[in-house]
């Protein structure tokens, strides 16, 4: 499968995990021109906690940044989220570039499950690069935001076991970072 | 120095400025930059984070907790040079902009600075102009796509703003808060111990 673009008018597209302060920030400034400045969502729900317990991927069109994805690591998968691409930059496949290395990344960290939750208009673009919705269709029961669980698997020759968890376990919130009670990533093997 | 320009009483949303002082507050103020001129105004990453950052007094501007507005303040010599400035969308109705300007003014001054400078995008001239400020010469000039004008204002500097002759521990106050003590202050209680007296002796040896 097609890792996703390599240039854009022949400037080079590299991605970077973020290694240092400045790289985090290039992360969170991304974000916060796609998140808060194009959806107008809340400065304290993008940055919502859960940014110092994660992974950040970072794409670069030169030394640019101009996409991001940040990753979280549990038991049983590795949950992307925050998928942002600079909008001027959109339709060259950056998004799937940061994905690719976010799969590649979960490879060699023994993890074979990718796991990401989208609203439902999105879930054509995930399931063109091979994403599958984790409860079918059919059998969702829908949680109190229209929100989509999905998942791909990390290794194209070891399909995933099919999920019995209710998506209502799945789509749980962390409501804060040392909460008791059933975590979010009880799900599966 | 936290101004509360409304009523706690009143439905309308309470609005507090203050010197950005911790990593979480310069995080918002980068956060909320990159909203404005990354997303909407589509500014280059290296352009808007342009390494002056480090040396700057950011401003921070909250409704009712959550970030709103931020201005970037660097201190040149007798002047003060007001810059990124910004208000958020969602925030940009309820007339934010001239009480902030006004602010940084009042901070500049309050720290001895008997002027302030800008760079006003054109469409922003007029406004600028009503709050006192007026163009240094007539020669406009350009960067980041935008056409600007350099404005100045006078401002007035209070009796007892800082000075070499000033009680020293004024000087080691918060910035915004230059009027009460600080935590420096308190810890005179614990008076001059000079616990590192006898380095000199072994650096001596």
């Amino acid at each position: 499968m097609n890792s996703g673009v390599q240039s854009i008018a022949g400037v080079p597209v590299t991605t970077r995990l973020a290694m240092k302060m400045e790289d985090s920030l290039q992360a969170f400034a991304v974000r916060a021109a796609c998140f808060i400045g194009e959806l107008d969502v809340p400065f304290s729900e993008e940055f919502d906690g859960h940014d110092y317990g994660a992974t950040h991927v970072i794409a670069y069109i030169g030394d640019e940044p101009i996409g991001t994805v940040r990753v979280r690591w549990f038991k049983s998968f590795a949950m992307c989220e925050r998928l942002a691409v600079m909008q001027r930059f959109r339709g060259n496949q950056v998004g799937q570039l940061l994905l690719e290395r976010c799969r590649q990344l979960a490879e060699s960290r023994g993890c074979n499950m990718l796991y990401t939750q989208v609203l439902p208009s999105d879930t054509g673009y995930w399931e063109k690069q091979g994403w599958r919705r984790l409860v079918p269709e059919a059998m969702s029961q829908g949680g109190p935001k229209p929100i989509v669980a999905m998942v791909k698997q990390v290794d194209p020759n070891k399909p995933l076991p099919e999920v019995e968890a209710p998506e209502a376990v799945v789509l749980r919130r962390e409501p804060t970072l040392d909460s008791r009670g059933i975590p979010v990533g009880a799900i599966a093997n | 120095m936290t101004v509360q320009m409304t009523d706690r009483m009143s439905n309308r949303p309470v609005v507090t400025i203050r010197l950005a002082s911790t990593s979480d507050e310069l995080l918002q103020c980068y956060a909320l930059r990159a909203a404005v001129f990354m997303g909407e105004q589509q500014c280059p990453y290296w352009e808007e984070f342009d390494g002056n950052d480090y040396s700057a007094s950011h401003l921070m501007l909250y409704v009712d907790g959550e970030p709103a507005a931020s201005m970037r303040v660097r201190w040149f010599s007798g002047f003060a040079k007001l810059e990124r400035a910004i208000i958020l969308k969602r925030y940009r109705s309820l007339g934010l902009f001239v009480p902030f300007v006004e602010w940084a003014r009042d901070f500049a001054a309050k720290k001895g600075y008997p002027k302030a400078y800008l760079h006003g995008q054109k469409r922003l001239w007029e406004i600028f102009e009503r709050q006192g400020f007026h163009k240094v010469n007539d020669a406009p000039f350009h960067f980041s796509d935008h056409e600007y004008g350099a404005f100045v204002a006078d401002l007035d500097v209070p009796e007892g703003a800082p000075s070499v002759f000033s009680d020293p521990m004024l000087l080691n106050r918060p910035e915004d808060q230059l009027d009460r003590p600080g935590v420096l202050e308190k810890s005179m209680e614990r008076g001059a111990s000079n616990p590192h007296a006898g380095w000199n002796e072994k650096r001596a040896n």
